[in-house]
């Protein structure tokens, strides 16, 4: 009893230095851990990036709260139990005003424990799993919000487009990890749901290179669509056995990896014709998109991924969040994100109460003469998608 | 006596500070001296096995990973206790050891290292393909529950557990017939001592303090995934703090680490890119230039105890 | 869900599985070497072949040499780095206990993946030369996997000749046999040890320069490798060199059959409870290999 008596008034003196702090107006101190090496370094350090540029332009436009603003990131070498304790460090030992999303939904799903413990607001911008989100009613979390669209929505133009087509069949094969999983989940769903039938469904270890046994099988149930869950790597091994084992499906798509320009330096011809799905497009019609693009561009040496762009505009939503409410105090930042409705450089943002992403909405790309071009859905279409996929022999 | 008198002064002083940190720690403070209490649980129990007997475990985070599984299946699917599912998780990883253990243990050199190695994919591909119970690669998420200073405490008096089991290991005869099972196995059969039974003794101890330090982690976390409860960094890294503190002495372990952890925490956050790298000269240097870790050192130039 | 199996689709996969077996037998033979000679568990393996893949990526994006061509080059610059580690670090490790070595090798690896994500960055690469495949009746086979076949077959045995035939060879062979006698009959065993690190890269690294034309590469594809030439070698029988070939493509076959009935996943499970228990029977291997 006295230790937690000690305990509350230590918490009670730290509350107080903050507030002394805070009007001796040194800079906003925003917190993250990001996977800088390990197995999601190059996507870590895409969303670094987009938190930079998002700290530059704040600060060109006068800062936060009318003070400047300042990153502090560790690298989490992609592991879920050094996220926890850097996010610890961030907020009891370096005492940053607020904390931003780390990369991935494992590593996410772990630090919230820790940001919610200390009622911190969290906006997670790269984590796409429900379950971090939708939890049962006496574990419900209270202050992490969302902001890409969920990963059971990836493939959900792909289906889309395969029923209006008439399409019946579908193969659904996904990484079995957290995202993956989530994602060929979400597009089984939707095939039920629109009628469709799935035909066939495996998961595949991580790192996983070679896939003739797995394709054979698919191969032997001819189905209309392959709709494959993946990371990065397996993506382009897939696809590349996939012609050499002569799979002939009329669509085909992949989830994240697809939409990377690399995906096209390394497949070259053979990524022709191949669906991928994005939360962001830097040609979408969102306001300041191309302006970021060309920033993004200039600062880094090379072009922003969905997950800088992500990143950028996870930032700025709760900056915006904070200027709202005239704070950095967490209950009321909460409040503000909940009721918040902004349309950014990613697209729209809108939570529900939960602060689960509601407005959000994913593109379903083509990869058609080198040129990844968007084919769903209508509003932003930049091109028709070409059905069905011709055999790999009629090339 | 007086020099182990002060000795266990210091001891007494050193436990009783870090029984009063919570008191006064930040939450940080708390979870990364929590941190360094697992690494003392594991690096101990690999010196158990491998420091004592020289059967080099290279797949020892499987019962730091069986212990998560075990735990958090318990605390997630039957509600239970903490308390109670950490002792389960201790009892699984043992359950485990005897199994494998049996079998294993007739295999010498590198052929143990690299079956242990096996051993620890095999647990890890079963986890992900049970999904049914494990989550398989969703992981497995448990009730929020904020219980960092009673897992402090249970982490710490596993810690120190470990370190008075080895103490009364190394300092009996059951010790010393381990230690000439790593000498000369063939001799000490010789000799008459059951040296399968010594090592599956050994292997079994060995197991017991991962297997609770796992889920006493998993439950502190939250959340446990296949992929970073089985990884071999976690076995390397346990194996460089006993080397580097001293492998085969009681307080070797212990001494590699603190200073390993607080290395990492203190110097490698500052060098996000290039930590890796460091880790791998560590490692280099370790081996190459102090085999025998710092306590071998000093007990050879300050003519110290073997017991120490 | 189920699939029905066809003796078409056995036939698939039972080539695919012998083409990657060959890779297999021709990686894990250059740590069959190490461990024959040198009585080391070289962990580091796999990141050399991720060394030979960047060498042949670099020559081919860089400066437009057939893939292929490269092999040779791949394995001759790893030949000098393993020559380098060896005289520098691993040397030390030879008489030393088992832990010393693992852990020594694990460092260098630790050591060269970094340094690679630091240098070659984590993006993703691929040689994009052969793709697409011959087919033969039912059968597709991968041009690349079938062109990466045909070279291991060939290095394979060049390495056979090498160690049956060439005095140097013998020597290898007669280290392994015994390290003792060797020097007895005036053999330069620190030499030998060199030449056989050496060589062990080279393997590695002509097995990295092939795999780069199959599948895209990055610094962190090495350590599946290490692994699988772990079971290779466990399976043939360590230090057993023809082993490695039976142990390669059996490696191969079972990945891949056991792909097929079960699921991908399941299929590495089968792989290595099939190292324990082979390690449990037969400790040294199916063909026989070592006692230590």
């Amino acid at each position: 009893m006295t230790t937690k008596a000690l305990g509350a008034l230590i918490t009670a003196m730290g509350v107080l230095a903050g507030g002394l702090s805070a009007q001796a107006q040194g800079p906003v101190r925003i917190g993250a851990s990001l996977s800088l090496t390990g197995t999601y370094a190059k996507l870590g350090k895409n969303q670094h990036e987009g938190y930079k540029l998002c700290e530059k332009d704040l600060n060109a436009k006068g800062g936060l709260l009318g003070r400047k603003v300042q990153l502090v990131v560790y690298d989490d070498q992609s592991t879920p139990a050094t996220a926890v304790r850097l996010y610890e460090k961030l907020i009891t030992e370096d005492g940053v005003d607020g904390v931003m999303g780390p990369y991935s939904s494992p590593v996410t799903e772990a630090s919230v424990n820790v940001t919610e413990k200390y009622k911190k607001v969290m906006v997670a911008p790269l984590a796409a799993t429900t379950s971090i989100f939708k939890r049962p009613p006496d574990k419900k979390r209270h202050y992490v919000f969302m902001v890409i669209s969920p990963a059971e929505a990836y493939l959900e133009g792909l289906i889309d487009m395969a029923a209006k087509r008439g399409f019946k069949t579908v193969a659904v094969v996904n990484e079995d990890t957290l995202f993956s999983k989530a994602a060929a989940a979400g597009a089984a769903e939707i095939a039920k749901k629109k009628g469709m039938h799935v035909v066939y469904a495996e998961a595949y270890p991580k790192g996983n290179t070679d896939f003739s046994a797995l394709l054979t099988k698919v191969k032997s149930l001819n189905p209309d669509v392959i709709a494959a869950a993946t990371y990065f790597d397996d993506a382009v091994a897939l696809t590349r056995q996939m012609r050499e084992l002569d799979v002939n499906p009329r669509m085909y798509g992949v989830t994240v990896g697809g939409d990377l320009p690399e995906f096209y330096d390394t497949l070259k011809t053979n990524a022709e014709y191949v669906y991928g799905a994005t939360q962001w497009e830097h040609v979408l019609p969102y306001p300041g998109n191309t302006e970021f693009f060309e920033a993004y561009a200039k600062e880094f040496g090379h072009e922003p991924s969905y997950h800088s762009a992500a990143g950028y505009a996870g930032c700025l939503i709760y900056a915006e969040a904070v200027k709202r409410a005239g704070s950095l105090d967490a209950d009321r930042v909460r409040e503000q994100l909940l009721k918040l409705e902004m349309r950014t450089v990613f697209g729209d943002y809108k939570v529900d109460g939960d602060g689960f992403q509601v407005a959000h909405r994913m593109v379903t790309f083509q990869w058609q003469e080198g040129r990844k071009l968007v084919v769903w859905p209508d509003e932003v279409v930049q091109a028709k998608p070409r059905i069905p996929t011709p055999p790999w022999n009629q090339r | 006596m007086t020099r182990r008198r002060a000795a266990l002064a210091a001891l007494a002083a050193v436990v009783a500070v870090l029984a009063a940190y919570p008191a006064f720690a930040s939450g940080y403070g708390v979870r990364a001296t929590l941190q360094v209490f697992m690494w003392i649980v594991l690096a101990s129990s690999w010196n158990l096995i491998s420091g004592l007997t020289g059967y080099v475990s290279f797949g020892h985070v499987a019962f730091f990973g069986a212990g998560a599984y075990a735990g958090a299946i318990l605390v997630a699917k039957a509600g239970w206790p903490w308390l109670p599912a950490a002792l389960a998780g201790g009892v699984a990883a043992v359950l485990l050891a005897l199994v494998i253990g049996y079998p294993c243990l007739r295999l010498r050199g590198p052929y143990f290292a690299i079956a242990m190695l096996g051993l620890n994919e095999v647990l890890r591909a079963l986890v992900s393909y049970f999904e049914g119970l494990t989550g398989g690669g969703n992981g497995l998420s448990l009730p929020t529950l904020d219980a960092t200073i009673p897992i402090y405490y249970a982490m710490g008096a596993s810690a120190a557990m470990v370190t008075l089991v080895t103490h009364a290991i190394i300092t009996s005869r059951f010790g010393l017939r381990l230690m000439t099972i790593r000498e000369d196995e063939v001799a000490a059969e010789a000799m008459g001592i059951d040296t399968g039974r010594h090592k599956l003794y050994a292997f079994l101890l060995s197991a017991a303090g991962p297997g609770i330090a796992g889920a006493l982690t998993a439950r502190d976390q939250g959340y446990i995934e296949p992929i970073s409860v089985f990884p071999l960094a976690t076995t390397i890294t346990m194996i460089v703090m006993v080397l580097f503190g001293g492998k085969g002495t009681v307080w070797g372990p212990v001494l590699g680490a603190v200073v390993l952890f607080v290395a990492q925490e203190v110097v490698w956050t500052r060098y996000p890119y290039v930590h890796p790298l460091l880790f791998g000269a560590i490692i280099v240097a370790v081996v190459l230039l102090m085999p025998r870790g710092v306590l071998g050192i000093l007990q050879i130039r300050y003519r110290l105890p073997r017991t120490i | 869900m189920n699939v029905h199996i066809t003796p078409t689709m056995l036939g698939q996969v039972v080539i695919s599985g012998i083409l990657s077996g060959a890779l297999y037998a021709m990686v894990a033979l250059g740590l069959a070497l190490i461990f024959g000679v040198m009585r080391i568990i070289n962990v580091a393996h796999g990141p050399l072949l991720m060394l030979g893949a960047y060498t042949t990526y670099f020559l081919y994006s860089a400066l437009g040499i057939n893939p292929y061509l490269t092999v040779p080059v791949s394995m001759l610059v790893l030949f000098v780095v393993g020559v380098l580690l060896e005289r520098t670090l691993v040397f030390r490790v030879v008489d030393a206990p088992e832990l010393s070595s693992l852990l020594l090798t694990f460092g260098i690896s630790i050591a060269l993946v970094n340094l690679a994500q630091l240098l070659f960055t984590s993006d993703l690469r691929a040689v994009e030369y052969l793709t697409g495949s011959w087919v033969v009746g039912p059968f597709a086979l991968s041009k690349s996997r079938l062109v990466a076949f045909v070279f291991a077959g060939a290095l394979t045995g060049l390495a056979f000749l090498f160690l049956g035939w060439t005095k140097l060879g013998k020597a290898i062979r007669a280290t392994s046999q015994s390290r003792e006698v060797a020097m007895v009959c005036g053999i330069n065993v620190q030499r030998i040890h060199l030449i056989t690190f050496g060589l062990a890269a080279a393997l590695a690294a002509a097995g990295g320069a092939l795999i780069a034309v199959i599948v895209a590469i990055q610094p962190e594809m090495g350590q599946i490798w290490t692994f699988k030439s772990f079971l290779v070698i466990v399976l043939g029988g360590a230090g057993n060199y023809p082993g490695a070939l039976l142990g390669g493509v059996l490696l191969g076959l079972i990945e891949q059959v056991a792909s097929l009935f079960l699921t991908t996943q399941l299929s590495e499970v089968v792989a290595y409870v099939l190292l324990v228990v082979i390690l449990l029977v037969q400790p040294t291997g199916l063909l026989g290999g070592r006692q230590t």
